[in-house]
């Protein structure tokens, strides 16, 4: 476990270098917050807040996709509704700036999410919730979890590999969604003995390396830094102001 | 280990209630779950109803596997702690559904006790992934309400997607079952 120890010492990527207990706030505050905001105008300064997050720690090219990408879903959601329009008139007389609300929540926990998933390690975020005292009971699995899904997923491709060649010049998607027991049969079978016999071996390695559910993975935490201080004095800052804004605004529009 | 040493403290840190080998299987399974799930997104895209479909199917058979490898109460809540967890860390989702679904596996597993729990009927298994998951998606359709209560058209599009991984879901649960029962006749697993 020394060498995993040694990984506590890694500051989390990004500009900002945030520690992932930080990240992980900012994505819990982001989601609570915006679910409980309904004001439109709340809701904007709550984005602006956390436009600000994701701007000082994401690439902005990768954040112009995200937006892109974010507006394309949303479209297809809109047309999507006012399709159903035409089926549930009810739906049609909702205003224009209460429709927005939820396209605003999605972009207000898109900016808080973005720099937790690019900039942070799994082991690092695992790592964080060992030492905000997660039980033994889950950190142990948590930990194998993240550690064998890209070996789980080697094996998954080196089985396709093998389908591949045994079913020749059929394999395709199409070929397996109008097959789906010979998927089963021999894709999902295969896969599952193999991670049985996985899990048995690697049990054994566990317990005879004395490896037991409350082996704690984190060394000593690190204290946090001026940047970490920061963002959380702007997060307190957003959701208090918001929070503000959802009063004034919102009991004078009577929502 | 006895009733005696059980203690609090020791079901927080792990010991008592599962043994590392256990612990380690279920972190696997949990593995393979979300690595499934991964490469059939990448194959036949997340949106598309039958990969969703396809998907749940999966996740439910690994789940009927698991809990037939590892047959005792709590490991279908600590199975569900997982995936949700890692989808927290690797996407941010479900920070609100988290702590009322994790209720709720707990709610299923104590009203599967005066049956007798996994350790004695193995069956109990299809009734409890089958309320549980169906629990999951309900909840999850609330949280969904609060996020789209001014637009609420746009919840059909999450009634939707809840219901065809359902469908995945009540498939993959008779393919797990029947999985299962060769795995045993193999003497790969006990139960």
């Amino acid at each position: 476990m020394r060498a995993l120890s040694r990984i506590d010492h890694y500051r989390g990527a990004g500009r900002l270098s945030l520690r992932a207990e930080t990240r992980l706030m900012m994505t819990a505050v982001a989601s609570i917050s915006s679910l409980v905001l309904s004001d439109p105008q709340a809701l904007a300064l709550l984005l602006s807040f956390s436009a600000l997050y994701a701007v000082a720690e994401t690439k902005p090219k990768t954040l112009l996709i995200a937006y892109l990408f974010m507006a394309v879903m949303c479209s297809v959601a809109l047309f999507c509704v006012w399709l159903l329009g035409f089926v549930f008139p009810i739906i049609r007389e909702s205003s224009l700036s209460m429709a927005i609300s939820p396209f605003l929540r999605l972009a207000v926990t898109m900016n808080a999410i973005l720099p937790l998933a690019l900039n942070s390690r799994l082991t690092d975020l695992a790592m964080a919730l060992g030492r905000l005292h997660l039980p033994g009971l889950v950190r142990l699995p948590l930990m194998v979890t993240i550690r064998f899904i890209p070996t789980i997923l080697n094996d998954m491709i080196q089985l396709r590999e093998a389908v591949g060649i045994r079913f020749r010049g059929r394999k395709g998607f199409l070929f397996w969604l109008s097959h789906p027991f010979t998927w089963w049969r021999v894709f999902f079978q295969p896969l599952i003995v193999r991670l049985i016999r996985s899990a048995d071996e690697l049990a054994m390695a566990a317990e005879l390396k004395g490896l037991e559910p409350n082996t704690e993975f984190g060394g000593s935490p690190l204290p946090f830094s001026t940047h970490d201080r920061a963002t959380m004095l702007l997060a307190a800052l957003a959701m208090v102001l918001s929070g503000l804004a959802q009063i004034l605004v919102g009991a004078h529009a009577g929502r | 280990m006895t009733a005696k040493t059980l203690t609090w403290s020791s079901v927080w840190n792990g010991r008592g209630l599962f043994e590392t080998r256990e612990l380690v299987t279920i972190g696997l399974f949990s593995a393979a779950a979300k690595a499934s799930s991964l490469m059939l997104a990448l194959m036949g895209g997340g949106m598309n109803p039958l990969t969703m479909i396809l998907k749940s199917a999966v996740q439910s058979a690994l789940l009927v596997v698991l809990m037939a490898k590892v047959p005792k109460t709590g490991t279908l809540t600590l199975s569900n702690a997982i995936g949700m967890l890692l989808s927290f860390l690797l996407m941010g989702q479900h920070v609100m559904s988290l702590p009322v679904v994790l209720l709720g596996t707990i709610l299923v597993e104590l009203l599967a006790l005066p049956f007798g729990g996994l350790a004695r009927r193995a069956w109990l298994a299809i009734p409890m992934i089958a309320i549980s998951e169906l629990l999951v998606r309900v909840i999850n359709v609330g949280v969904s309400y609060l996020g789209v209560r001014e637009q609420p058209g746009l919840l059909v599009m999450v009634l939707m997607v809840s219901a065809f991984s359902y469908l995945g879901i009540l498939l993959g649960l008779f393919g797990g079952l029947k999985m299962a029962k060769e795995l045993k006749h193999a003497g790969l697993i006990q139960n």
